[in-house]
């Protein structure tokens, strides 16, 4: 039986653009942030298990600035039973590795889980690099870029998205599922969730608790550094779009 | 207290008022607090911690028909009904929702409808369309109901009417906010249209088209059959010749756009065309389609009737400001809320029994 969930959630600019500061790093003060796609998924994943099974636990992991802490609170009301926030400007900047490790520790806090669940990529730095990295750090199988999944009596049955279309793969708990997004609508929360959420407030972790060194964090415990970021400038790509009778116009004049 | 995005529409405002214009109920009330720009600013207030959200606050945040006129004419696009909805939701939360609107919520809870009865039951069996007739014509305005079921049988179209239909959240989403106990309602009338296994479900009431067109499918409940408006649906067999009406003067009259057809669906057309057909020669109010003002709700009707009754009085003043002799509706909600004051010599007509009545 899947018992203890967890889920990792990141929140994400809202806005379609935003700026970095000098050492590349997306400046999120300021900017309004959401869930992010793909972890909607998962969380709702999550929450469907939970509904299923009696007693299950949904516990939901989150790492980034202070502030975010009033967004997550709401989670409570869609029936989460735990809220955590690893927190710390040391962990600032930290690439997927330092990331990964950060979570890996605060996880490790938080006990044993059946099932670790979280988006396939976060839409802000786009690796999709976390889920492996967890489950490689956590000793445990991953089935990535599930679309469907089903609880099995120990386990779970996942459609996986591949390239060419879909796998059915059966996978043992403990594991990691990393889940695509749009693959499950976040239900809304109920006036019921609402009224049990008021008195709940996020739990938050800092690097020390979790038992990280200030060499384990953030840009210091990275192992990528981002020495320069090029944005495209528009008006290059030279194709375009036209008519059959146009195209074949076209294929004429660069075959003569 | 209510979302980043509804807090952005609620602080999107600059001042203009052009809203205070056109809101039917600040209109009727004349109460500055019922202006669509009001209720943005005292959430921004509530969300800078200048003011508390208490029950006079969620009082005015009630004070609304969710008729979107402001949504249609702000230049800043600014959405009301957004941050109004949400603010609904924390009033009930926090049990500052006036008294009447809990009632009615329990008798959603206890019955499956506002009313707090044992909703009348028009439900037949039939291969062709389903017919969703919702709580409002089948507690209150049955004669709609049944001209448009028998309409459907004239043109020999064999109707299925769901047995114990349920509730489509439509009710419940303007009383609390689009919640979990609203999209439960969505899922389990969902579930019921699609196991009748029929191509088209016809709407009698805009406002349960407009959650089932516009909300189901992003709340993960679609209806597998195409949702057609039971105006759209008549409209369209009037027009492929399938209807007969025999041509019977019936005098002068305006068609009232209902809230959701007006500004959810842009569907003017088909209301007039059932008019035409009926015998009505037609004249036109200022505000109509897009511009047109709201009557009230049912909801609204049931937890402040005084105010929605003298919107709907509003409304009858448009009317009487042409040389229409009759006001005329397809939409259950609206035609109960304007069936409350009609005006001496004047008279409202509900289109589906008028068409019925020239078949
Ligand atoms: S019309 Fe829009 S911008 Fe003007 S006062 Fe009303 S809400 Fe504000
Ligand atoms: S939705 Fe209609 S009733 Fe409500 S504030 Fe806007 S114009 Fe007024």
């Amino acid at each position: 039986m899947i018992k203890r969930i967890l889920v990792c959630v990141k929140l994400v600019p809202t806005a379609t653009s935003v700026e970095m500061d000098g050492q590349f790093r997306l400046k999120r003060d300021g900017t309004s942030l959401q869930l992010n796609i793909a972890d909607v998924s998962a969380l709702e994943a999550a929450l469907r298990l939970k509904a299923a099974t009696p007693d299950a636990e949904v516990v939901v992991l989150s790492m980034g600035p202070a502030k975010t802490s009033q967004t997550l609170q709401e989670l409570y009301a869609l029936g989460a039973d735990r809220v955590i926030l690893l927190s710390d400007p040391a962990l600032a900047g930290a690439d997927s590795f330092a990331t990964a490790k950060a979570l890996v520790a605060a996880i490790r806090c938080l006990g044993d889980f059946d099932c670790l669940l979280c988006g396939r990529r976060a839409i802000d730095a786009e690796t999709g690099q976390i889920p492996g990295q967890l489950a490689a750090a956590l000793g445990i199988p991953a089935v990535t870029n599930v679309q469907q999944l089903t609880a099995r009596d120990n386990g779970f049955l996942c459609q996986r998205r591949l390239e060419n279309g879909t796998a059915q793969l059966e996978i043992a708990a403990p594991c990691l599922l990393s889940v695509c997004e749009y693959t499950y609508p976040l239900r809304l929360p109920g006036i019921m969730g609402k009224r049990r959420a008021r008195d709940k407030q996020v739990e938050v972790l800092t690097a020390v608790a979790v038992g990280l060194s200030a060499e384990e964090c953030g840009l210091r415990g990275s192992k990528t550094k981002v020495i320069r970021v090029d944005t495209r400038a528009p008006g290059l790509r030279k194709c375009r779009y036209c008519e059959t009778d146009v195209l074949a116009e076209k294929i004429r004049e660069v075959q003569l | 207290m209510v979302s980043q995005k509804a807090l952005q529409h609620a602080e999107k405002c600059r001042f203009c008022w052009m809203c205070r214009h056109l809101c039917p109920v600040q209109h009727q009330t004349g109460k500055e607090l019922n202006t669509p720009r009001a209720k943005g600013l005292l959430l921004s207030m509530v969300s800078k911690k200048s003011a508390e959200f208490d029950r006079d606050m969620a009082q005015a945040m009630y004070e609304c028909m969710l008729c979107d006129a402001c949504v249609n004419d702000c230049c800043t696009g600014y959405q009301p009904p957004l941050f109004i909805r949400e603010a609904r939701t924390e009033a009930v939360v926090n049990e500052l929702a006036p008294e009447a609107v809990m009632q009615l919520i329990e008798n959603v809870e206890t019955s499956g409808n506002i009313y707090g009865t044992v909703k009348p039951s028009f439900a037949r069996e039939g291969t062709d369309v389903l017919v969703y007739i919702g709580e409002v014509a089948a507690c209150k305005v049955s004669g709609m109901a049944k001209a448009l079921l028998n309409i459907l049988e004239k043109t020999g179209i064999r109707a299925k009417v769901l047995d114990n239909e349920p509730a489509s959240g439509a009710m419940l989403a303007d009383l609390m906010g689009y919640v979990e106990e609203v999209t439960q309602q969505a899922s389990a009338c969902a579930d019921a249209i699609n196991a009748a296994k029929l191509p088209t479900v016809v709407v009698l009431d805009s406002y349960d088209a407009e959650i089932m067109k516009q909300r189901y499918a992003e709340w993960g409940c679609e209806i597998k059959a195409e949702v057609v408006t039971a105006t759209a649906y008549v409209a369209k067999l009037l027009e492929e010749g399938k209807l007969a009406p025999k041509s019977k003067k019936r005098g002068s009259g305006v068609c009232h756009d209902d809230d959701r057809l007006a500004r959810s669906f842009y569907e003017f057309a088909p209301v007039r065309a059932m008019a035409k057909a009926a015998g009505f020669d037609l004249a036109e109010m200022f505000n109509r389609e897009r511009l047109a003002k709201s009557c009230g709700s049912a909801v609204a009707l049931g937890y402040m009737p005084e105010i929605t009754i003298k919107v709907a009085g509003g409304r009858w003043q448009d009317m009487i400001r042409t040389d229409a002799k009759a006001m005329l509706v397809a939409n259950p909600q609206a035609y109960l809320c304007l069936s409350q004051c009609v005006p001496a010599e004047k008279e409202l007509v509900d289109l589906f029994t008028a068409l019925d009545e020239s078949l």
